[in-house]
C-alpha cells in the first residue's frame, strides 16, 4: 500500500469518524488521534507543495475530465492548515466543554465527518465533486447544529437545513447548465471556456446557492440563530471553519468562470457592504453574547466579499489574497472568541450582556481571549485580521474605490461599538452586589481558546510567509 | 420538437415551483416537498444535458451523477423530516 | 403528420408541472404527499423517455418511494402528537397564517422570471452538446464491467459514490442523535391480511434487489437501486413488526451502517501500490472487486435507508421518556 498526503488528509478523518461511531465509549480518544493524524498529513501536504508548487493526483488513474483528481496549490493547503490547526484546537476544547456523554458520543463522528467534507473541497477541482463534498459538511454541520438538543436549537437547525438544502440544489442546477454547455465539469474546462448565456446562468445559480450556504447578505438570515444556539465547540467549527467552504468555492469558480462584467463584481460588494451595516446594527443591538458574536460573522463574511470586489474586475487577480488572508483570520479569531463565549457562559451561568457587569464570577482568562480575538476581529495591528483588513484597503485605494474605503471603515467604528459593549461589562465592577470570587474560571478549558487567540494576533507578524505560501503553485495563474 | 426541448423546459419549470416553494411555503413539511421539486428539476436538467438524438446512446455519467443526487436528496430529506418529528413532539410537550 | 411521441412527450411534461404545482397548492397535507409520489413516478417515466432506466429506477425507488414512505411516517407522527390522528384533513402540522395575495403574486412573478431566464439559457445552450460520450466508451474495456452507468459511478468517479455513501453515513448518524429517546406514535397495525401478505412478499422482494444488484454489472440496476429495494423489505419487516429494533442491536446495527463507507474506503486504499493511486484497480480484478463494493455498499444502503425510516436510534426509554406511549 502505497500512501500519499492528500489522500490521507481525506481517509484519515473518514476512518476517524467510522471508528469513533463504532465504539462510542473510544470516541475522544480515536477522534483526537484523527485529528492529529490529519494535522500530519497536512503538514506532509505542505511540505510537498513548497518542494514542488501545486502538486495534483487523479483518482483511479482517470485524468479529468473523465475522473476526478485532487489537487493542492499553496492557497489550499493554507486552508487545510487552519482547519486542521482550528479543529485540533476545538476538539481539546471539547473534551472539556462536551461533558454529556449522548453529546460527546455523537460530537466526535460528526465532527469528523465534517472535517472530511471541508477537506475534500479544499481539494477538490470538479464542480460536482464539490457538490457532494457540501453536502457531507451540510449534513454534519446541521447534526453538530442541534447537539445541545434545545428547542431553540433544533428550530434553528431547520432553517439551517432548509437553506443548505436550498443552496446546494441551486449549486447542482449550475452544476447541470456548466455540463450542457461544456461536457465537463473540471476547472480545468471551466478555465479555457468562452463566456455564453448557460455559463451565466450556471455562474448566476451557483453564486446565490453559495451564497445562502455561506450566509452573504441577504441571504444570512439562517446564520445568527444556529451559530447562536449551537453548543459552543460546535459553535466555533461551524462559524470558524464551516462557512469558510462554500467562500472559498466562491473564490475559485469566480476566478475560473468567465465573468459577465464588472456589475457582478460591484453588486457582490454591495451585498457585503450591506452584510457589514446591517450586521453591525445586529449585533449593537443583541442581548445575549453568543448571538453577538454569530453577528460579527455575518459582518466579517460581508468584509470578505467586499475584499473580493474591491478592485473591480480587473482587481481580481489580486483581490483573492485580501479575501483570502480575512479568510484565515476570520477562522482562527472567531473559534476562540466562540470558545471563550462558551467558557464565559458555563462559568457565569448565563451570557446577556447586559447582566455581565452585575457578575460576581469573572472568567479572567476567559475575559482575556475574548478580547485579544475581539483585537483581530476590529482590525487593530498587529494581528492577522489588521493585514487583512489593510490589504483590502490598499488595493481598493490603488483602484480610487474610496466607496469600499469608507464601508470599511464604518463597519471597523461599528465592530469597536458592539465589542466595547462586552468588555465594559468585563471591566465594571460597581453594579456587583456579592463579593467577587477571585481566579474563578482559570480552567485548562481556556488553553485551546487563549491559543487560538494568541495566534490570530501572532499570525499578523507572519503575513509576508503566509502571503507568499499561499501564491505557490499559482492558485489563480495559469493552470496546468 | 425534440423530447430534450420538452423535458427541459419542464424541469426548469419544475425548479423554479420547487424554488418559490421553498422560499414562502409555511408549513415545515410542505418546504420539505417543496425542495423536493426543485431536486426533481435538477434532475431533469442533467438527464435532458445526457440525452442523445437516436440511435446515439446517452452519456452516461450525467445520469451517475443524478443517482448521486437523488441519494443525497433522500439523505437530506431524512435528517429534516427528523428534525420536523422531533420539533413536533417538543412544541406539543409545551402546548400540554 | 405529428409524431404521437411528441404527443406523449407534451402531455407528460404538462402533467408533471401541474402535479409539482399541486403538490404546493393542494390543502390537505395527505393530498400532497400522494401527488408528490405521482410526481415522482411520472417523472420516472419521462426520464425513461429520455433513455435513463438506471435514473428513473433510482427516482421511482429511493426519490419517490423511500422519500414517500419517510413523508408518510412523519405526517403520521404529527398528527399523533398534535392530536389530530382522526381527523381526516389536518391542513398543516404547524400553525399557519394566510398568505398575502400579494406576496404570492410576487413569487409566482419570481417564479416565471427565473423560468424565463433559465429557459432562454438552456435553449441557447448547444444540443446533443459535448459530452463524455467518447472519453467513456474508449475507456470502458478497462473498467472492468459492461454497464456505462456502473462503470461511473464505481470506477470512473469511485470517489464520489464514497463521498455520496459517506452523506448517507452523516444523515443516519445524525438522525439517531436528533430522534434519540423520542417515542414512536402507534403504527397503525398491519391486519391479518396484510401481515401474512407481507410473509408472501417478502422473500420475492428480496429476490428482486438481489437480481437489481447482480444485473447492475450489465444493464440498468446496481447498488443503490438494489439496496432501496431490499430497504423495502426492511420497512416491511419495521411495519408489520415482524422485526422490532431493540437497544441490544445498536452495534449490529452501527456496524451495518458503516460497512458500505467503510469496506469502499479500505478497497479504494488497498489497491493502491506499485505505481497506482487510490481507486486504481488492477484490470484482472476490476471487476471482482467492483462487485464486491457494489454488494456491501448494497447491504449497507439497505440497512441505512431502513434505518432512517425508523429514525430514533432504539435505547432504553427512561420513565420521563416513556409518557407518549401510554
Amino acid at each position: 500500500m502505497q500512501s500519499d498526503p492528500m489522500t490521507l488528509t481525506l481517509f484519515a478523518p473518514l476512518f476517524g469518524a467510522i471508528l469513533a461511531f463504532l465504539f462510542p465509549r473510544a470516541a475522544r480518544a480515536l477522534g483526537l488521534v484523527a485529528v492529529l493524524v490529519t494535522g500530519g498529513a497536512v503538514v506532509w501536504l505542505a511540505r510537498a507543495v513548497l518542494a514542488e508548487g501545486a502538486v495534483t493526483l487523479a483518482l483511479g488513474g482517470w485524468a479529468p475530465p473523465l475522473g476526478i483528481s485532487l489537487r493542492a496549490d499553496g492557497l489550499s493547503v493554507a486552508m487545510l492548515a487552519m482547519t486542521a490547526a482550528v479543529g485540533l484546537l476545538v476538539s481539546l476544547g471539547a473534551l472539556d466543554a462536551l461533558r454529556d456523554a449522548r453529546q460527546t458520543r455523537y460530537f466526535w463522528p460528526l465532527w469528523l465527518l465534517l472535517l472530511t467534507g471541508m477537506n475534500g473541497v479544499y481539494l477538490s477541482t470538479d464542480i460536482f465533486n464539490l457538490y457532494v463534498m457540501i453536502e457531507v459538511i451540510a449534513l454534519a454541520a446541521v447534526g453538530l447544529t442541534v447537539l445541545s438538543g434545545t428547542r431553540a436549537a433544533l428550530r434553528a437547525g431547520l432553517e439551517y437545513m432548509y437553506a443548505s438544502i436550498l443552496g446546494a440544489l441551486l449549486f447542482l442546477m449550475g452544476v447541470g447548465f456548466v455540463y450542457l454547455q461544456l461536457g465537463r465539469l473540471d476547472f480545468a474546462g471551466l478555465i479555457t471556456a468562452e463566456p455564453s448565456g448557460a455559463l451565466s446562468a450556471a455562474l448566476a445559480l451557483m453564486v446565490v446557492g453559495l451564497a445562502l450556504k455561506t450566509a452573504l447578505f441577504p441571504l444570512h438570515f439562517w446564520l445568527p440563530a444556529a451559530h447562536a444556539n449551537a453548543t459552543a465547540p460546535a459553535s466555533a467549527l461551524l462559524s470558524g471553519l464551516v462557512v469558510k467552504a462554500a467562500l472559498y468555492i466562491f473564490l475559485r469558480l469566480t476566478t475560473y468562470m468567465p465573468l459577465p462584467d464588472e456589475v457582478l463584481v460591484t453588486l457582490i460588494g454591495t451585498l457585503g457592504a450591506g452584510a457589514v451595516i446591517w450586521g453591525g446594527i445586529q449585533a449593537l443591538r443583541a442581548e445575549r453574547l453568543k448571538l453577538l458574536v454569530a453577528w460579527s460573522t455575518v459582518v466579517q463574511i460581508g468584509l470578505i466579499f467586499i475584499a473580493f470586489a474591491r478592485a473591480g474586475q480587473v482587481g481580481l487577480t489580486e483581490s483573492w489574497k485580501a479575501a483570502a488572508l480575512l479568510i484565515l483570520a476570520h477562522g482562527v479569531a472567531k473559534a476562540a472568541m466562540f470558545l471563550a463565549a462558551g467558557r464565559i457562559k458555563d462559568e457565569v451561568g448565563h451570557d446577556t450582556i447586559r447582566e455581565l457587569d452585575k457578575s460576581a464570577i469573572r472568567p479572567t482568562l476567559a475575559q482575556f481571549t475574548f478580547a485579544l480575538a475581539a483585537i483581530s476581529l476590529i482590525g487593530l495591528p498587529p494581528s492577522l485580521g489588521f493585514i487583512g483588513k489593510w490589504s483590502l484597503m490598499e488595493g481598493a485605494m490603488a483602484a480610487g474605490y474610496w466607496h469600499w474605503v469608507g464601508v470599511t471603515m464604518i463597519g471597523t467604528l461599528l465592530s469597536v461599538a458592539y465589542f466595547s459593549r462586552v468588555l465594559a461589562g468585563f471591566l465594571r465592577f460597581d453594579r456587583v452586589r456579592a463579593p467577587l470570587g477571585e481566579h474563578q474560571g482559570w480552567a485548562l478549558a481556556d488553553v485551546a481558546p487563549l491559543t487560538l487567540a494568541v495566534s490570530a494576533i501572532g499570525l499578523g507578524l507572519l503575513a509576508a510567509p503566509i502571503l507568499s505560501f499561499i501564491e505557490l503553485g499559482y492558485p489563480f495563474g495559469a493552470m496546468p | 420538437m425534440t423530447p430534450d426541448i420538452i423535458y427541459g423546459v419542464t424541469g426548469i419549470a419544475v425548479f423554479a415551483i420547487g424554488l418559490v416553494g421553498a422560499l414562502c411555503a409555511q408549513d415545515r413539511l410542505r418546504r420539505v416537498l417543496a425542495l423536493k421539486l426543485a431536486s426533481v428539476g435538477a434532475g431533469f436538467v442533467l438527464v435532458v444535458a445526457a440525452w442523445r438524438a437516436p440511435p446515439a446512446a446517452p452519456d452516461p455519467v450525467p445520469h451517475a451523477l443524478v443517482i448521486t443526487g437523488i441519494v443525497v436528496m433522500v439523505s437530506a430529506t431524512a435528517v429534516a423530516l427528523a428534525l420536523i418529528r422531533r420539533l413536533q413532539s417538543l412544541e406539543a410537550e409545551d402546548a400540554e | 403528420m405529428i409524431d404521437p411521441y411528441v404527443i406523449l412527450d407534451l402531455l407528460l411534461g404538462l402533467a408533471v408541472v401541474a402535479l409539482a404545482a399541486a403538490v404546493l397548492t393542494v390543502r390537505d397535507l395527505f393530498a400532497a404527499i400522494v401527488l408528490f409520489i405521482v410526481f415522482g413516478l411520472l417523472s420516472a417515466l419521462a426520464w425513461v423517455r429520455l433513455a435513463a432506466p438506471d435514473v428513473a429506477l433510482a427516482e421511482a425507488a429511493i426519490g419517490t418511494g423511500l422519500t414517500g414512505a419517510l413523508l408518510l411516517k412523519t405526517l403520521h407522527h404529527l398528527r399523533y402528537v398534535t392530536g389530530s390522528l382522526d381527523r381526516q384533513a389536518a391542513l398543516s402540522v404547524t400553525p399557519v397564517q394566510p398568505v398575502p395575495m400579494a406576496v404570492i403574486w410576487v413569487n409566482a412573478a419570481f417564479c416565471g422570471l427565473v423560468t424565463l431566464g433559465l429557459a432562454a439559457a438552456f435553449l441557447g445552450a448547444p444540443r446533443n452538446g459535448p459530452g463524455f460520450d467518447a472519453l467513456v466508451a474508449e475507456a470502458m474495456p478497462a473498467s472492468g464491467v459492461e454497464h456505462p452507468v456502473t462503470a461511473v459511478l464505481l470506477n470512473f468517479r469511485a470517489y464520489d459514490t464514497l463521498m455520496e455513501v459517506v452523506v448517507l453515513l452523516a444523515a443516519v448518524i445524525a438522525v439517531w442523535q436528533i430522534e434519540r429517546g423520542l417515542s414512536e406514535a402507534p403504527a397503525p397495525a398491519l391486519g391479518e391480511v396484510w401481515a401474512g401478505f407481507a410473509r408472501l412478499v417478502l422473500p420475492a422482494i428480496v429476490v428482486i434487489g438481489t437480481y437489481l444488484l447482480w444485473v447492475g454489472a450489465e444493464a440498468p440496476g446496481g447498488a443503490f437501486q438494489g439496496g432501496a429495494v431490499l430497504a423495502a423489505v426492511g420497512l416491511l419487516l419495521l411495519l408489520s413488526r415482524l422485526y422490532v429494533p431493540r437497544p441490544a442491536h445498536r452495534g449490529v446495527a452501527r456496524l451495518g451502517f458503516v460497512l458500505g463507507t467503510g469496506a469502499f474506503a479500505a478497497v479504494a486504499l488497498l489497491v493502491a501500490g506499485g505505481g497506482r493511486v487510490a481507486f486504481e484497480y488492477p484490470l484482472e480484478h476490476a471487476k471482482t472487486l467492483i462487485l464486491l463494493i457494489e454488494g456491501v455498499v448494497t447491504i449497507s444502503i439497505a440497512i441505512t435507508l431502513a434505518a432512517l425510516f425508523h429514525g430514533r436510534e432504539p435505547v432504553a426509554l427512561s420513565a420521563s421518556e416513556t409518557r407518549h406511549d401510554a
